[in-house]
């Protein structure tokens, strides 16, 4: 059963009328006679857990919000999908935005926000006019305005197009970035839930956490706990690249393991090669290798097997793939998006990139792997936001499970994978 | 009451500060770059990093705010890992020039090294290279250097309102642009300069020529430029002054500067400096003996006074000259049988000043510029405090910041984006606006406060125009002006600030009053020299004896004479204008000038310059030969601010210390004025500043007692130990055109007040013209294209009083029908081109003949 | 300056935020598409709509990397190289778009057709390589079928 997707092969998914014969907004309908504190209520109850990589629960985040007393409250949608290996709100922005708008107006309700924002990330300039053009249909419906369904609810949605840096997706530099300012993170107390987008309480969710709301109002927060993993229920967006048979976007309950995934719904591995090495959840989460894949996806799971859920952005690699090499992409990525406003991820992330650079060039020496896990250890645990800690994790993590590939660039003097 | 331990030491703690502050407050010294105590938080540098009890992550002292019960160590193994790896990814960009760094020796980056490491580098791999930025005349930028703090950036944005600094790009490309030039919107107070911790943005003035451990002395002064009388260090080494910077939290500047008071003092140094005296023969000013020099003085001084009388004697004080400067002079004015004794604080600050007091009280401009900041309400009119006095002007951006409403009433554009609301009448009919602002505030309010009856009696009959009717007659629109009307009705905490243009138009100072007292809200008087108040304090002015004691009360007059040996004449003298005027008609025989340049500041240059030709005699003392220098018959050099003792009393009413901090040959003003009263019989036994300050406190009831310890030691403020005088309550008579606004239409004619330049001292300063070499004529892009002018041709600019060719500027500050040209460059100044007429009351010059011509040339 | 048009879309912009900083990013895009690029006069523009001090808008674009800051070919070729794109030897492709048509990395041909730029994952992984010419978007390139699909491009 798909909710998230559900309707997706339809092609005018993207149309009102289609999402309204599928069943969409009728959530709404019934949202609209709620009280606000009901509904998040059964948000809580459902046991939802933020989609954005941080797993944070989504009703004690709106509680914290609806506490705070100042008006206006805003809402933002995380669209800034920035993780590299991750696209899995790309299907319900394009393919079902009725979904994402109908889970916004209910949020809106509940924690009574009468403006909302979508952040969408530049790259996606598709997106941007799909979303428009529903929201459009949206306002002719009623369904957004200020008479929601008739029944004299607020709420106005805006689509504001990012511009190009994955910080963005680190909530408090959205929301800077929103104000028309550098994304560079905030210092945190206050959170955005109390001094949020222009000082005033923000709630800031991703695509895939309002994509849910709809369906906890249709099932029932009961039915919906019941999905998937005790801990973090739900269905699950997983996005798979790499070499797979069948790579793509995947609605699968969450907790399915990373071998069901790979194996069960991708076809396993492409050309019948042996897997080397998996990411499981975007690029800043620590690698694993093909010994660990048994593990739940999830949230509360993945930190016991050595990695963590991320974004369910799964990154598969054959037995063809330089790991130093990817490795050294996923830092020349973080030396690029680093934001600059901490010392150890400035100017860390781009010592670590020359080493890795170096090495992978067959220029390597030695002491390199110590500098690199020496480095990787004075910027964990030291930066400003995650952004640092992840491009660190990469390193020290890539070094763990597969030491003896930089060692053997270091001797050989370069890579053997090199055509 | 909140207890937490630090390093093993209980501390409590009133409210919850960061760990940082609590550190500090109790000795415990926290490294950190990023973090400065006026600044908005950052947090980026994680040099503050900390061990916190049942935190698993270190924490950034600078942003964790205490909680009780917290547990805190700031030096641990751990701790000093963190901060050694932390300099260590600082240093693998930065360039080791400390050789050739002039922050070497106050460099946090280079302290904080030696502390903790590292003591070799393991960066094998090239470093990222920026070239020095050199473009700049004053700010030498080098982003090697830059380690990234931001500081800079949230000074020029969050507390100077510049916002002329960015970080551009991200990462480890980020850097700092740009400073200067005329892309963006520098001002050039070089605040960026102080709070910068490494050597990335640095004084192009002092560059390469000293290290910081070779300054010999530091001696706090005040600025000699205007009158907010900012608080400086000049750091001297060898007897020269090398560099003059704030200090954190010391003095109403509270450790912010302003171009002119950073980048001017050089004109100290200038090798134009008047040495010696000079004594006009055969039609040339020749160097003489100061016993030559002197004795002429006095001679013919005397003998007029003997031919014609003392009134025929006429002095103008210096507004850059020290109180005791200032007292010994008049002191030297009435020995000589004259109280025709005024000077450049007639042009508006005096006026004005007496109108608030005679309506409102003594005293009321004695105003601490803090308030500005905290109000949540300001209404400027007649000048533009960002210009005029700039650090008042940053005062005011920073209420605004926190949300106040700012009204300006005419040309401000140091607040175009800093204000509410900017309303722009006809140049002369600030006044219509005010009375429409005040029957709509009356209208709101519905009753007067009930505190100062007299006052209201005269406010009931004052046919105030109706918000319609006043604008109606601005051309504004009456939605505005009630709009503005209700939010400083509604504002519980309002500053008005008040510049020269209203200040000398009683029309518009009785309606600055007026408001004052419905709104309840604080004056500020913008001053433009460092000692207008002092001027006034001291007596230099026709009417009025030291203490702000009138020479009408007999009693007063006499005891003061008596105390000087002199019998001081009962009539009161003229006013700057007046005398000017006077000089003219043949009733003013003689004049001595000290510190002041009337040929070229005051209005209507060309007949003042005649005025002062047809003197038989004229003293100018001064430190450069200035247009009105170069007409005397006796100039005599003084010494600079830097060089001498004394007090300035700035535009709070604070009287603060000057103090030599070099050392040249030469007399002080004070000096030489002793030198002649003696050659005339007067007892001015003064061996130093001191005995005046004495005589001062001896004399003037406002000042009674007052010593130098006493104005050290904070006791400055008005009515500092002494008394006001009581009998103050006047209510002049409004004109009956007060509420008109006049008709005539097209270009209006405006004074640029320059940020900077100031007068034509800062003709004399390097840096200054550097940034501003010329007069030139500032236009709306509108006006210039209407005119079918670009930025950088010439036009010629007429007027009835004549002509300038002026380079053009176009301005989007500007806005309206106006063109602006400032009175500070030799031959282009504005007062060449403009007429005027007395105030009646305030005798205040008022700018007349604004009506001009421009032709591109 | 802006034209009047583009102007009434920014006042437009202003008014969906509470604060008109909200519509930079906006109105960044809307000067880039108008300038072509953010040149000194774009933002001179930006500044006197948003009322927004240049040094701030130059701060704010230059932080984001889908802002030009100088001016850029008839077409913009945004390449994706990172992980999931490059195994599928999405770095060949920069190769042959340098060999094949002059394009670097950051420049633009001599020609002036394109201009290309690299980026970070463009969400579309699984069907990797792919890449955006101006805002259209291509995937599952090989170096067969990408020049090809710039045929339509000239």
């Amino acid at each position: 059963m798909n909710y998230l997707l559900k309707n997706i092969e339809n092609p005018n998914s993207f149309d009102v009328r289609e999402y309204e014969k599928a069943g969409g907004y009728r959530s709404l309908k019934k949202a609209v006679e709620m009280e606000p504190a009901a509904i998040i209520a059964e948000v809580k109850k459902s046991g939802l857990r933020g989609r954005g990589g941080a797993g944070f629960p989504t009703g004690m985040k709106w509680t914290f919000a609806n506490a705070d007393p100042k008006f206006p409250k805003y809402l933002i949608c995380n669209a800034d999908e920035g993780e590299p290996g991750t696209f899995k709100d790309r299907p319900i922005l394009e393919k079902n935005p009725h979904l994402l708008i109908e889970g916004m107006v209910i949020s809106g309700h509940a924690l009574r926000a009468e403006y909302g924002y979508i952040y969408l990330r530049g790259e996606y300039p598709d997106a941007r006019d799909i979303l428009n053009r529903a929201i459009k249909q949206a306002y002719e419906k009623g369904y957004l305005g200020d008479n929601v369904m008739g029944k004299g609810l607020k709420f106005h949605l805006t689509v504001h197009l990012g511009a190009g840096a994955y910080i963005c997706g680190e909530e408090t530099a959205l929301i800077e970035s929103l104000e028309g300012k550098r994304g560079q993170p905030r210092i945190k107390p206050p959170f955005p839930v109390n001094v949020g987008a222009f000082s005033m309480p923000t709630i800031v969710n991703n695509v895939e956490t309002f994509s849910n709301i709809p369906c906890i109002m249709e099932i029932g927060p009961e039915a919906y706990s019941k999905i998937g993993s005790p801990d973090c229920p739900g269905p699950k967006l997983y996005c798979i690249s790499g070499h797979v048979e069948k790579p793509g976007v995947y609605e699968l309950p969450m907790g399915t393991t990373l071998r069901e995934i790979i194996y069960t719904h991708c076809g396993g591995i492409k050309g019948g090669k042996s897997l080397k090495a998996v990411i499981p959840g975007g690029i800043s989460t620590p690698v694993l290798p093909p010994s660990n894949i048994d593990c739940p996806m999830d949230f509360v799971s993945m930190p016991k097997h050595g990695s963590m859920l991320g974004s369910g952005a799964v990154m598969v690699f054959d037995e063809t793939v330089c790991l130093v090499k990817v490795c050294l992409r996923a830092l020349k990525f973080f030396e690029h998006e680093s934001c600059g406003k901490c010392t150890p991820c400035r100017e860390g992330t781009g010592w670590l990139r020359s080493i890795l650079s170096r090495i992978e060039d067959g220029k390597g020496e030695k002491e390199d792997i110590d500098t690199l896990l020496d480095v990787s250890g004075n910027i964990v645990g030291k930066t400003f936001c995650p952004l640092g800690d992840g491009a660190g994790s990469v390193v020290i993590n890539f070094i763990k499970h597969f030491r003896p590939e930089f060692e053997e660039h270091i001797e050989k003097k370069g890579c053997k994978y090199k055509k | 009451m909140i207890t937490i331990t630090i390093n093993n030491k209980e501390i409590r703690l009133e409210r919850p500060v960061t760990v940082l502050e609590a550190a500090k407050a109790n000795g415990i010294k926290i490294p950190h770059f990023c973090h400065h105590g006026i600044l908005e938080q950052w947090g980026g540098c994680r040099m503050c990093l900390v061990e916190v009890e049942k935190m698993p992550r270190l924490q950034t002292a600078c942003t964790l705010f205490v909680t009780d019960g917290m547990v805190v160590m700031t030096e641990s193994e751990t701790i000093s890992n963190a901060r050694r790896s932390v300099l260590e990814f600082i240093l693998i960009n930065h360039p080791l020039d400390c050789p050739v760094c002039d922050k070497a020796g106050e460099c946090k980056l280079q302290d904080y090294v030696m502390q903790y490491g590292p003591t070799a580098g393991r960066f094998k791999e090239p470093k990222i290279r920026h070239p020095e930025g050199l473009n700049d005349p004053l700010i030498v930028r080098n982003q090697e250097r830059c380690i990234m703090c931001t500081r800079c950036v949230r000074m020029c944005s969050g507390i100077q309102g510049a916002s002329a600094i960015a970080v551009t790009n991200r990462g480890n490309h980020s850097s700092m642009e740009p400073f200067s030039g005329e892309r963006f919107d520098c001002e050039y107070c070089g605040n960026c300069l102080t709070v910068c911790p490494v050597g990335a943005i640095m004084s192009r003035l002092h560059r390469y020529s000293y290290r910081s451990w070779q300054v010999t002395d530091e001696i706090q002064t005040v600025c000699p430029f205007c009158g907010v009388g900012c608080t400086m260090i000049a750091q001297v080494r060898d007897n020269a002054l090398m560099r003059v910077v704030p200090k954190l939290g010391l003095g109403s500047n509270k450790g912010l500067l302003c171009n002119r008071g950073r980048f001017g003092y050089e004109y100290v140094g200038s090798g134009e400096r008047l040495k010696n005296p000079l004594i006009k023969k055969n039609g040339k000013l020749q160097p003489a003996s100061w016993e030559e020099a002197l004795d002429t003085v006095a001679s013919r001084l005397k003998d007029i006074k003997n031919s014609s009388g003392g009134n025929a004697i006429a002095g103008i004080a210096g507004a850059r000259c020290t109180n005791e400067d200032n007292y010994a002079f008049q002191k030297l004015i009435r020995g000589l049988g004259s109280n025709n004794i005024d000077s450049i604080a007639r042009m508006g600050f005096a006026g004005g000043q007496r109108i608030f007091e005679g309506m409102l009280g003594p005293g009321v401009t004695s105003t601490p510029l803090s308030g500005i900041a905290d109000s949540d309400a300001v209404l400027v009119v007649g000048g533009d405090p960002s210009e005029v006095n700039p650090v008042l002007g940053v005062h005011i951006r920073m209420a605004f910041k926190k949300g106040a409403k700012v009204i300006t009433i005419g040309h401000a554009p140091g607040l175009g984006r800093h204000r509410t609301a900017g309303l722009l009448p006809h140049p002369q009919a600030d006044g219509v606006v005010m009375g429409g602002l005040i029957s709509a505030i009356l209208k709101d309010k519905k009753s007067l406060p009930g505190g100062n009856r007299p006052l209201e009696e005269k406010i009931t009959v004052m046919h105030l125009p109706s918000a319609d009717d006043a604008a109606a007659a601005c051309k504004l629109s009456a939605e505005d002006i009630g709009r503005l009307a209700k939010q400083l009705a509604g504002a519980s905490s309002v500053s008005i600030v008040v510049g020269r243009e209203a200040g000398g138009n009683k029309d518009t100072a009785m309606l600055v009053s007026v408001l004052s007292y419905i709104l309840n809200a604080r004056i500020y008087l913008m001053s433009e020299r460092p000692n207008e108040q002092g001027l006034v304090d001291m007596g230099c002015l026709p009417d009025m004896l030291p203490g702000g004691r009138p020479l009408a009360e007999e009693g007063l007059r006499k005891k003061c004479g008596a105390s000087w040996g002199i019998d001081i004449p009962a009539d009161e003298g003229l006013t700057l204008m007046e005398m000017i005027q006077a000089a003219s008609s043949g009733g003013i025989k003689a004049m001595y000038v000290m510190g002041e340049n009337p040929a070229f500041n005051l209005p209507d240059t060309k007949n003042t310059e005649e005025a002062l030709r047809r003197l038989d005699f004229l003293v100018v003392q001064d430190i450069f030969m200035t247009e009105t220098a170069r007409m005397a018959d006796v100039v005599l050099p003084a010494l600079s601010w830097i060089e001498k003792d004394g007090t300035y009393t700035n535009a709070e009413r604070k009287i603060q210390r000057l103090k030599k901090a070099i050392s040249i040959t030469g007399m002080e003003d004070w000096k030489i004025v002793a030198e002649v009263g003696k050659r005339i019989g007067l007892k001015m036994p003064y061996g130093k500043a001191a005995d005046i300050m004495k005589e001062i406190a001896r004399v003037s009831p406002l000042h009674a007692g007052l010593t130098y310890a006493d104005i050290e030691g904070g006791d400055n403020l008005w009515p500092y130990k002494g008394e006001p005088h009581k009998n103050w309550f006047s209510f002049p008579e409004l004109s009956a055109d007060a509420f008109t606004s006049p008709a005539e239409e097209g270009l209006c004619l405006m004074l640029e007040k320059p940020l900077f330049h100031s007068g034509t001292l800062s003709r004399k300063s390097p840096a200054l013209n550097s940034i501003s070499p010329e007069a030139v004529l500032r236009l709306s892009p509108a006006t210039a294209s209407g005119l079918n002018l670009k930025d950088g041709d010439f036009a010629k600019v007429s007027t009835e009083k004549g002509s300038l060719s002026l380079k053009v500027k176009i301005d989007r500050g500007i806005d309206g029908p106006a063109a602006f040209v400032s009175n500070n460059f030799e031959g282009r100044g504005l007062f060449s081109l403009t007429g005027y007429r007395l105030d009646p009351v305030t005798k205040s010059p008022l700018t007349e003949g604004r009506q001009i011509s421009i032709e591109k040339e | 300056m802006l034209s009047d048009k583009t102007i009434e879309e920014v006042e437009a912009l202003k008014r969906r935020y509470p604060d008109p900083r909200g519509a930079i990013l906006p109105s960044l895009y809307i000067a880039q598409r108008e300038f072509g690029w953010l040149s000194p006069e774009a933002f001179e523009a930006v500044s006197i709509v948003l009322g927004v001090p240049k040094a701030h808008l130059r701060g704010v674009a230059s932080f984001y990397a889908m802002y030009r800051h100088k001016p850029v070919g008839r077409h913009l070729i945004q390449l994706c190289t990172n992980v999931s794109c490059m195994i599928f030897g999405a770095e060949d492709l920069v190769s042959l778009l340098k060999n094949r048509y002059g394009a670097e990395v950051g420049g633009t041909s001599p020609d002036g057709r394109f201009s290309l730029v690299i980026m970070e994952c463009i969400g579309a992984c699984e069907a990797a390589p792919a890449m955006l010419v101006n805002e259209d978007f291509h995937n599952n390139l090989t170096e067969n079928n990408i020049t090809e699909i710039l045929e339509k491009y000239k």
